[in-house]
């Protein structure tokens, strides 16, 4: 690789916009990467969860004798053990109108799901963990389950939460416009139901936690497989906290360094946020102590616990094998085996296994939305009114809650085509089932409702789902307003109309034409369907605050960047990857701005000791355009320091230096360059430092400004067999923008794999709960992840909008996965004449949707 | 995920593997392919406390052929006889077959012998034995004995084998130029289990169906053969409405259950729709060397 890449950094082209090969594969190709299983930790010991096999029932009674007796088993902690050390999840997210429930690490009075952890076993191998786990007796009490959204909502059935109003957690409308008077003006109303049921993110590597106790400190190294390991350390820290509030207080009251650190820090943000401090909506936490006055009691034992602490975690992230968002939250398994292991003085980790995670290691988008669409005849769409049910499972996220998956809804259900009005309302409900997590693009549902209605709502005016979206769909300098009705403000980076358009010319649709008929020759039917979106990456500034007021105090990225003595380049990130490639962006990024090679500049990440507090860690496709563009200023900033000395040191100005493949020379006059390693040299003599860096550079990054949206339209062409009900998928388009590309490679990649999830959505994979909400999906020969067999060739196109910012690279790590569904089921719904109103799609669903087969009763 | 602790047991004649079942029975299983047993060890459900590898075992490990049948060892891979020439020319229904097996790793290291002693009924290998009226070649250290196949397969994952038992190979009958056969089947995705399946046979001299099989899987606890709808074949030329005509009888004999994948009513309109396809398919294979 060295030698093309070399040209094109002397050639002057630069990494930036290049199909770089990856430099993470050759690691993972020879099998040398490392992943949380591969750490193998001297003495390290091994845990395993008893999971309750009932949905919903009482806890009579657990014994661990026989299984703590065993030969190998270290100690077998019950779920009472566990909560008396720890403290409960309390609500990190919270709305106006929400209840949370308060939960704790491990079950020990009542079970809410299939494998529902009951007590956690610690042995010398996972073989013996599991052999235990044979022998724990519990004493079960059945309780009548609520498996489906229907039952959710049905008032008088067995609550899972004895504080809830039954089984509805919350509801919240928001109101955009006259709705009123949308809806009494435009001709007509269309009102429909969709339901999209449970999926699951599927990474290869499932979560994992290996905790390090170090025998004389007690400190904990925590080894995670974690999107955001500074949350997990800080959260991680908070639930272990052992002393009472005002123990801790006078502690911290004693402590007259720390004292003045923190109240010095608290003020330097007050002063700094004052003004989003201000917009914070507080009513979610109202709502919240009317439920449940205890969790403020929680709160500030955790809170106080955190000021006096005198040591905290170090979290660690190595190689992770994807995440799709499952590995944001900070799960009840993180929280008990840190625990186990602090109790124990001892090294213990956790590997989740298939059927774990496929029980509880991440569930999402079982999501019901009830869509009114008002509409004039010429299909000029007026107000839209929304009923959306998310079906949140039995223990509610952590810390992203499915409330903020709503309010995500609130912010993009209009899409981008013009309205005069809109109002949401959704319900969270509880179900006897696996945790809900943010799923790539968490919010997507909302694309495929809205895109299926626009369908829909077309049909029923004798349009053409074209028709209906050039209609309406927002064009710039002609009808692109400056902001959406739902808030955020929006610029030529909300360029969806390009792809729309682009996607048409692309299409031909006099060979579809022929393609439909050849098909129906063969006794099959195909159908195009085309879906278009557009998606916060990382959005204007205003976009959180859109979202809920006051989150946008989260939403900066902090970087750093140093040179050695030695010369050697390091960035730190705060982004956590995996698997999106961000070693290699982040180095094509650094190594032009420093004019070295690619192999000049190493990335550090995933370590909490070494890398800046970020909340959200790597998530909300902002790798690039936040990740990547602390890294180009950062680096920006120490070249200008590295220039000035070089001026010094070859007695010219600064404006004359010139660096290319680390030769930093005057313009003109490579033969006479010195290297970065003379330069750090110089500073390190000059200074007389040998322990700390030549250079170094932290900084904050608040984005570019305006804009930073992504967009995309998606084409399927879908062919079923009448027969059989098999689907092959002969033309799948994508026509994205997200701005100017780092690297083609790498963003085709996360098209393709978002694509693929989509694909495995519509046609492959389902979460399936039976009525009684046992699961019935609990390993991979039935939930069921499309392989390379069932993915096409799928075209990109590229539209590359520019805007003025210094770093406009937008994200693009979702965006498949939102559009895809859209795209297929529409196309389901053109090849069978029928208005597709679900999202899972089997064969034998479509005979049934296509009238070959009586559906089930 | 992890299996419980077991004997492990390598005989290195087939004396000493069945002297080994004879002492444990029901305690001990036999561990080929591994690729059924395995897993079900790791899920713990129901693992043995014996486990007697065969792999080893030379005298299992050959493809026979004679003039009436092909013999597969019991240690002989899917891959193996999927590539063997002597199965696809003699018994072009077993070539056909084995592609459909589980994906290319798992026909690596899995067994012929080992899937038809699993005796999944959504498998195709138990099915293509019922089609061709295999033979099964049990021994134990009393003795040997041979089991037609409609005797061989009993029920759901349940079969013939008695605990001291070993199934050490299968007969498949040699076919003549004027049979062939073919399995055709509909799963979820590339290698899973098929919805609905069928193993079928023809033999058709001058335009006249002379002989015919008609072997279900996946719609019962057991593959299903249907004798009436083979007899509606006979006699007749092959044509769109003769196996439509068999199609109709096997959609009205069957009586498939649903599950996750697949409902009771799509199961029985693809065994309809897999019977005509697998007939022509089967028709069309005749004479034409694999």
């Amino acid at each position: 690789m060295s030698s093309a890449t070399t040209d094109r950094q002397s050639s002057g082209l630069g990494f930036v916009g290049q199909r770089v090969k990856r430099v993470e594969d050759e690691r993972f190709l020879v099998g040398e990467g490392k992943f949380i299983a591969d750490l193998n930790h001297e003495g390290m010991l091994h845990a395993a969860f008893a999971r309750s096999p009932f949905a919903h029932a009482k806890i009579n009674s657990i014994d661990v004798a026989a299984a703590s007796r065993l030969p190998g088993v270290v100690k077998v902690f019950t779920g009472a053990e566990l909560n008396a050390v720890t403290n409960p999840f309390i609500p990190f997210f919270t709305v106006g109108g929400l209840y949370t429930p308060l939960y704790s690490c491990m079950s020990d009075d009542r079970v809410r799901h299939i494998g529902d952890p009951v007590a956690l076993v610690v042995a010398e191998s996972r073989y013996i963990a599991e052999d235990a786990l044979e022998l724990i007796e519990v004493d079960y009490e059945d309780l009548e389950a609520i498996g489906s959204i229907d039952a959710a909502l049905k008032p008088g059935r067995t609550q899972l939460w004895e504080k809830a109003d039954g089984n509805v957690l919350g509801e919240f409308t928001d109101t955009f416009g006259d709705v009123d008077e949308a809806f009494n003006q435009a001709d007509r109303v269309i009102t429909k139901t969709f339901d999209c049921p449970r999926q699951s993110n599927q990474p290869m590597e499932t979560r994992g936690i290996a905790v390090v106790v170090d025998p004389t400190t007690g400190h904990l190294d925590i080894h995670s497989t974690s999107q955001a390991p500074h949350f997990k350390k800080w959260a991680i820290a908070a639930m272990l906290v052992k002393d009472s509030t005002a123990a801790s207080l006078a502690k911290f009251a004693r402590n007259s360094e720390r004292r003045s650190a923190f109240l010095a820090a608290a003020k330097d943000f007050v002063a700094a946020n004052k003004e989003k401090m201000a917009q914070q909506d507080n009513s979610g936490m109202v709502s919240q102590l009317k439920k449940d006055p205890s969790t403020m009691l929680h709160q500030l034992r955790m809170g106080a616990g955190l000021l006096a602490a005198d040591d905290y975690p170090t979290v660690m992230a190595a190689d992770i094998g994807g995440a799709f968002g499952s590995k944001g939250p900070v799960a009840r398994e993180d929280v008990a085996v840190a625990a186990a292991a602090s109790e124990l003085g001892r090294s213990v980790q956790w590997i989740e296994d298939r059927v774990e995670n496929l029980l509880d290691g991440g569930q999402a988008r079982e999501e019901r939305f009830t869509m009114s669409v008002a509409v004039d005849n010429d299909g000029m769409l007026k107000g839209l009114r929304v009923d959306a049910v998310l079906d949140q499972g039995a223990y509610t996220g952590f810390p992203v809650a499915p409330a903020l998956i709503a309010l995500l809804w609130k912010v993009y259900f209009p899409g981008p085509y013009n309205l005069d009005a809109f109002e949401i309302t959704s319900k969270i409900v509880t179900t006897n089932k696996g945790r809900v997590v943010p799923y790539r693009g968490p919010w997507a549902n909302e694309t495929w409702a809205r895109e299926r209605m626009l369908d829909l709502v077309a049909a029923e005016l004798g349009l053409t789902p074209v028709e209906i979206r050039s209609r309406n769909v927002m064009r710039e300098g002609v009808s692109m307003p400056d902001a959406f009705i739902t808030g955020p403000t929006i610029d030529e980076t909300m360029s969806v109309a390009k792809t729309f358009d682009r996607a048409l010319e692309m299409i031909d649709f006099d060979q579809l034409k022929r393609d439909k008929a050849d098909a129906e020759g063969r006794g099959h039917r195909l159908g195009l369907g085309i879906a278009s979106y557009h998606e916060a990456a990382p959005g204007p500034p205003n976009f959180f605050s859109s979202v809920q007021p006051g989150t946008d105090l989260f939403v900066y990225e902090d970087g750093r960047a140093e040179i050695g003595t030695d010369g050697t380049i390091r960035m730190f990130t705060s982004q956590s990857p995996h698997g999106q490639s961000h070693q290699t962006t982040y180095k094509q990024v650094a190594a032009d701005e420093f004019g070295v090679k690619m192999e000049d500049v190493e990335i550090v990440w995933g370590d909490t000791d070494r890398t800046q507090f970020s909340f959200l860690g790597t998530g909300g496709s902002r790798g690039g355009p936040m990740g990547g563009g602390v890294m180009r200023m950062t680096a920006r900033e120490l070249r200008q320091q590295v220039e000035k000395v070089a001026a010094d040191m070859l007695e010219a100005s600064v404006d004359d230096i010139d660096i290319i493949d680390g030769n930093i020379h005057v313009a003109g006059v490579p033969s006479r360059g010195i290297s970065y390693a003379d330069v750090a040299g110089k500073v390190a003599a000059d200074r007389n430092i040998t322990d700390e860096p030549a250079f170094m550079e932290a900084m904050k990054y608040e984005g570019v400004g305006n804009g930073g949206w992504s967009v995309a339209t998606h084409v399927a062409w879908v062919d079923i067999d009448l027969e059989t009900g098999e689907v092959e998928i002969p033309r799948y388009l994508v026509v994205e923008d997200c701005g100017p590309i780092i690297n083609p490679g790498v963003v085709d990649g996360q098209v393709r794999g978002g694509v693929a999830q989509g694909i495995g959505a519509v046609f492959y994979e389902r979460t399936h709960y039976d009525d009684n909400a046992n699961l019935m999906s609990t390993t991979y020969m039935d939930y069921l992840v499309p392989t390379a067999m069932e993915i096409p060739n799928i075209e990109i196109e590229h539209m590359e909008t520019l805007t003025e910012g210094e770093n406009d690279a937008r994200g693009t790590g979702e965006g498949g996965m939102i559009g895809a569904p859209a795209a297929l089921t529409n196309a389901v719904s053109d090849a069978l004449g029928v208005q597709v109103t679900e999202q899972y799609l089997p064969p034998y669903r479509l005979l049934e949707l296509a009238g070959v087969i009586e559906p089930e009763k | 995920m992890k299996n419980p602790p077991f004997h492990y047991h390598r005989p290195a004649t087939l004396d000493e593997a069945l002297a080994l079942l004879a002492e444990f029975g029901d305690d001990g299983k036999i561990l080929a392919g591994g690729q059924s047993l395995l897993p079900v060890m790791a899920l713990r459900l129901g693992p043995p406390a014996h486990v007697i590898d065969i792999g080893t075992l030379e005298e299992l490990k050959s493809i026979e052929v004679s003039d009436t049948a092909v013999t597969i060892g019991a240690m002989v891979r899917h891959a193996e006889a999927e590539h063997s020439a002597e199965v696809a020319e003699y018994t072009p229904l077993v070539a056909a077959a084995l592609p459909h097996v589980g994906h290319r790793a798992i026909r690596n290291r899995g067994t012929v012998v080992g899937s038809i002693a699993h005796a999944d009924s959504a498998a195709e290998m138990p099915a293509v034995c019922l089609a061709t009226s295999a033979t099964m070649h049990l021994a134990s250290a009393e003795g040997t004995r041979n089991v037609a196949a409609p005797d061989f397969f009993q029920g759901f994952f349940t079969t013939a084998i008695e605990p001291n038992e070993i199934l050490t190979g299968v007969s498949f009958p040699a076919w003549g130029p004027t049979t062939s056969g073919t399995v055709v089947e509909v799963s979820r995705r590339h290698g899973d289990y098929a919805m609905c399946g069928v193993a079928c046979a023809l033999d058709v001299a001058d335009n006249v169906i002379n002989g015919a099989a008609l072997a279900f899987f996946s719609v019962a606890s057991t593959p299903v053969r249907i004798a009436e709808a083979e007899n509606v074949l006979l006699g007749q030329a092959p044509s769109e409405a003769t196996y439509q005509a068999a199609a109709d009888v096997v959609t009205d004999t069957l009586e498939p259950e649903g599950d996750i994948h697949a409902t009771a009513a799509y199961r029985l309109h693809l065994a309809g729709v897999l019977t005509r396809r697998g007939l022509a398919e089967a028709h069309d294979r005749i004479g034409v060397p694999a």
